[in-house]
């Protein structure tokens, strides 16, 4: 394979990566009057309106909020639970380690509309319909068996003389944790953080059924909720759309290298 | 609690000189959370599917009954076909594509890496719900950019209406999904070549091997850990996807895209049976349970 | 949920509602901003309608985006529904939730406030029975909407009768125009399409034959429905790719002035007449499409309001009384003229009378002149399972890759099943 065959290739696929991308850039610079005439012309000078009205009008500052609030209490949730499950599973014995690993394992691959109902009907009980913890909860539970598998990935990795040392020292064994592990571990974490982040942004089917006001809904809901019954307003939508992961581009952009760090912990082992 | 000290050789496995108690407690947080929003329901599921319901209101124990609609069930019969199709496809298209280009990439220096994975991974930062929006725009057959390209370069016969005929609906969905995994694959398969030993590929080089036999012979063979963890990561998506499908064609034209997630989204929500749904979710749980479990042991065995 | 927990949610809110100020929850999809925007007449006519409630209050909570239909399931399926729900469709998926008590028979209200006016077809849909569980307030109709212009250039006179009809479709399939816009993506715009096209070849007795009596869909005029339905895709009516078109893309077509007609209903007729800026807008009714058929189109309510069976009686008066007020004549014309929304009962001359927009007042004038003759809306009068085949096999007909015959067999065992499990509407 010779070297601008290799561009080639490189470069086809760079184009297949960004091309929808840029359609949606353009999209939600063009009014509805551009529908047709034709999908590439870029209007000029450029509107910015659309942005400025789905931020206001359609409400897009509150949804956007509301993302920031929902995907930073899962993640926070889920860094209070994962780090020491992981722990426990890597570093300690205890009765049963095999079987619940595997139990939180099984949860990888649980579809969110078989559980969907029965979820709704618990949740009615706790009161929890319409309301962020309703979303939060479920999703951080959701997240559980990914996170805690990367953990004990990552934990694995912790030098066992480290922690003997401090139980030589009198630790307990939360404060090995906090003191002695949690530091080797931090880089584990800065990518656990990003990835439940990213994936919790991205949540749409739960927020959609158990948001009902308005103003509680989050971004994937409110930009597929412009796609309403009636109405064309593609640059409204794409407006939208771009809000809602231009965040997580640039986040993931900015802390690449955590990123990946993060996502490989599982495969290169 | 802290109880005697001693000194132990270091082991692959450590072991905590205290009674498991203390694991518990680590393990409390993460277990009730757990337990009550996601074992829970699945619990629920199960016991739902035995009983007979009307309009979501519970009825009368029937034990297996059921599960015996599956048999007929043609719909069940043609989502399950198009889950599987969509594990070859995922595996064949995004996963070769991605180890092909970061075999690529990872011989050019680290400035072109970083901007290229990150330009194969933003897809991935796009919600499911956006892209489809994106790519029905793109599948359009009155105004969008496939048709409009094909029209312009001449191919114009070749312009179709993608989401709406059935035998290119779920080939053009597809196409959608791959565009959002396979910067993923790209990722996981970089970071796993950086650890291969550069000497192998120079003995190689010496004994007179092009760049393709280095990449079927070295790269790929070493690669077989992450080429496992994706294939079975994509072939449990490939099962519980369902954002995609539902912004877009909601299983249609037809049933040419219905999937397992979408016939029981449907049999809940709109059929408002939810004693046959439930028994497709329970399926539905068993063969992604099934799927990873076999993989589990295969993996678990290397 | 068992009949315990029934119990004790009805104790829990009766003891609520007495110790506090009754508060009727509403849910309802009228929309706040955007092109159909009903809501701000909703929540005007709340304010207008206190007095009426008598000092009780309404919460109005807009439907979840998960849609109002969808979202009632799951309400109902946990036990809580909102008191007041304003949500679709009627019919066999209205008789489902009376039938496992879910709604509150509404006879008793009815008679109080004399809502006479809501005759016996749109009784029918909203009974199950014998006994009334929701009230319909909006009527919605179907027909033609047309560009003046085009038809104009083309020299071509609004068609009064089929054969008509398919000449100046195919005038504009030659002259490269899209003669009828049409998106089935949603894949609901086709069941209204076909019923319009059902009742125009079968005729309203044919349907009632089906729907209530023992005549299996495989009969003869249902197939000539079905054939014609897919003649028009197949001789080139509808715009290219159709099945993947958009309900709002094929009327943004239309509204272009790429399209010379496209057939749907007046629940759309505020985006029409807002969008039509570029085009001149007229409306006229699709003509019967097979010998002895008498002209008349298809007509449903939209939605409907229904009470939940678990609010307190002291709720359920208050909110009969407010949807009294809503039904009431100053309400008709609140909505009108703020949501181009026609209440059941209000004639053309109330429509001229309050200004209504012209395009409102041709398409409910030429709709009410045949009124004796309704045809029903498939969409919101089969059960729940049937509706869901009837989706599929749609856009399997038109898009040529199922004949009429094979589906209408899938229709005719998808409705023996649902027979077969009492799904089937008896008003």
């Amino acid at each position: 394979m010779t070297k601008p065959l290799q561009n080639i290739i490189l470069g086809a696929f760079a184009i297949y990566a960004l091309v929808p991308v840029y359609l949606v850039v353009l999209a939600a610079m063009r009014s509805e009057a551009d529908l047709f005439s034709g999908p590439l012309t870029m209007p000029w000078p450029p509107n910015w309106q659309n942005f400025s009205r789905v931020w206001n009008e359609s409400g897009f500052s509150v949804f956007f909020m509301n993302s920031v609030k929902i995907s930073a209490s899962v993640t926070a949730l889920v860094v209070l639970c994962a780090p020491l499950a992981g722990f426990a599973f890597a570093k300690m014995k205890f009765r049963g380690r095999e079987p619940l690993f595997v139990l939180f394992l099984a949860g990888l691959v649980v579809p969110a509309p078989s559980v969907i109902v029965a979820l709704y009907g618990n949740l009615q009980e706790f009161g929890m319909i319409d309301t962020h913890l309703g979303v939060i909860l479920p999703q951080a539970a959701l997240l559980l068996p990914f996170s805690i598998f990367m953990m004990r990935t990552v934990m694995q990795d912790v030098p066992d003389e480290l922690i003997e040392a401090s139980t030589m020292d009198g630790a307990t064994p939360f404060g090995t944790f906090i003191r002695v592990v949690l530091p080797v571990v931090r880089p584990g974490i800065m990518s656990l953080i990003l990835i439940v982040f990213l994936i919790s942004w991205q949540e749409y089917l739960l927020p959609l059924v158990v948001l009902q006001t308005e103003i509680l809904k989050p971004i994937t809901v409110g930009a597929a909720s412009l796609q309403g019954r009636y109405g064309v307003d593609y640059g409204g939508i794409a407006a939208a759309g771009l809000i809602a992961f231009a965040p997580l581009a640039v986040l993931f952009l900015a802390m690449q290298r955590s990123f990946v760090r993060g996502l490989s912990a599982g495969a290169v082992k | 609690m802290a109880g005697r000290k001693f000194l132990r050789p270091a082991s692959s496995h450590s072991d905590f000189p205290m009674s498991s108690r203390i694991s518990y407690f680590f393990l409390l947080p993460a277990l009730l959370l757990y337990s009550v929003f996601v074992v829970l329901p699945i619990l629920q599921v199960v016991g739902f599917s035995f009983f007979d319901w009307d309009n979501g209101i519970i009825g009368q124990f029937v034990g297996l009954n059921n599960y015996s609609r599956l048999g007929g069930d043609g719909v069940f019969w043609a989502a399950l076909s198009h889950n599987a199709i969509w594990v070859v496809l995922t595996l064949a298209f995004p996963l070769m594509v991605g180890l092909l280009l970061s075999a690529i990439l990872a011989e050019r220096k680290s400035s072109t890496i970083r901007w290229m994975a990150a330009i194969y991974f933003i897809p991935r930062t796009v919600p499911l719900v956006v892209a489809g929006i994106i790519w029905g725009w793109i599948y359009n057959p009155l105004f969008g950019l496939l048709n409009f390209v094909l029209d312009g370069v001449g191919l114009g016969n070749l312009a179709g209406a993608w989401l709406a005929e059935s035998n290119t609906a779920l080939l053009s969905l597809n196409v959608v999904g791959a565009w959002t995994f396979f910067g993923f694959c790209v990722v996981i398969y970089l970071a796993a070549i950086q650890s291969i030993d550069p000497s192998l590929y120079e003995a190689a080089e010496i004994d007179g091997a092009k760049w393709w036999r280095k990449f079927r012979d070295i790269t790929v063979p070493l690669l077989k850990n992450s080429t496992l963890f994706l294939g079975l990561y994509a072939a449990i998506e490939a099962m519980r996807f369902f954002d995609l499908i539902w912004v877009t064609t909601q299983g249609g034209p037809g049933y040419a895209t219905e999937v397992l997630t979408t016939h029981v989204y449907k049999t809940f929500f709109l059929v408002g049976d939810f004693g046959y749904a439930s028994v497709l979710s329970v399926v539905l749980l068993a063969i992604v349970l099934t799927l990873s479990s076999i993989s589990f042991w295969v993996l678990r065995s290397k | 949920m068992n009949k315990f927990a029934m119990g004790a949610i009805v104790i829990a809110s009766t003891v609520t509602a007495v110790h506090a100020e009754t508060a009727v929850t509403q849910w309802d999809q009228f929309s706040q901003s955007g092109i159909s925007a009903a809501g701000p007449a909703m929540d005007e006519l709340i304010t207008t309608c206190a007095p009426a409630l008598d000092g009780a209050s309404v919460l109005r909570t807009i439907a979840p985006s998960i849609g109002i239909r969808d979202s009632y399931r799951l309400a109902v399926s946990a036990g809580k529904t909102p008191d007041l729900a304003y949500t679709w469709p009627a019919a066999s998926v209205l008789a489902g939730y009376a039938r496992v008590g879910a709604l509150a028979p509404l006879d008793g209200y009815y008679e109080q406030y004399g809502w006479d006016h809501i005759n016996d077809f749109y009784r029918g849909r909203n009974s199950y029975e014998g006994a009334l569980y929701a009230v319909p307030m909006e009527q919605d109709l179907m027909g033609v909407y047309y560009n003046k212009a085009l038809f104009a250039e083309h020299g071509i006179d609004l068609p009064t009768t089929y054969a008509e009809f398919q000449a100046a479709a195919e005038t504009f399939k030659s002259a490269g125009i899209v003669p009828v816009s049409f998106g089935n993506r949603g894949r609901w715009p086709a069941t209204n399409t076909f019923s319009l096209i059902l009742g125009l070849t079968a005729g309203k007795a044919a349907e009632e034959a089906v729907l209530f009596g023992d005549t299996p869909w495989t009969n003869d005029s249902f197939k000539l429905a079905a054939e014609s339905f897919q003649a028009w895709a197949n001789d080139g009516y509808f715009p290219r790719g159709f099945n993947g078109v958009g309900y709002d893309e094929a009327n943004a077509l239309f509204l272009s002035g790429n399209a010379a007609m496209t057939i749907t209903g007046t629940w759309v007729l505020q985006d029409m007449i807002r969008g039509a800026t570029d085009i001149d807008l007229g409306v006229f009714m699709l003509p019967p499409m097979k010998d002895g058929i008498e002209a008349g189109t298809m007509w449903g309510e939209g939605s409907q309001w229904q009470l939940s069976a678990t609010a307190s009686g002291e709720t359920q008066d208050a909110a009969a009384a407010y949807l009294n007020c809503l039904l009431g004549d100053e309400a008709k014309q609140v909505w009108v003229q703020k949501a181009n929304t026609v209440v059941i009962g209000t004639t053309p001359e109330e429509l001229a009378e309050w200004g209504a927009d012209p395009v409102v007042q041709e398409f409910f004038t030429a709709g009410l002149a045949t009124s004796e003759n309704n045809f029903y809306d498939l969409h919101t009068t089969l059960p729940e399972s049937v509706t869901q085949v009837l989706y599929p096999e749609l856009q399997l007909l038109i898009g040529g890759e199922a004949t009429a015959d094979e589906f209408l067999n899938k229709m005719q065992t998808a409705w023996e099943l649902a027979i077969a499990n009492g799904e089937r509407w008896i008003p």
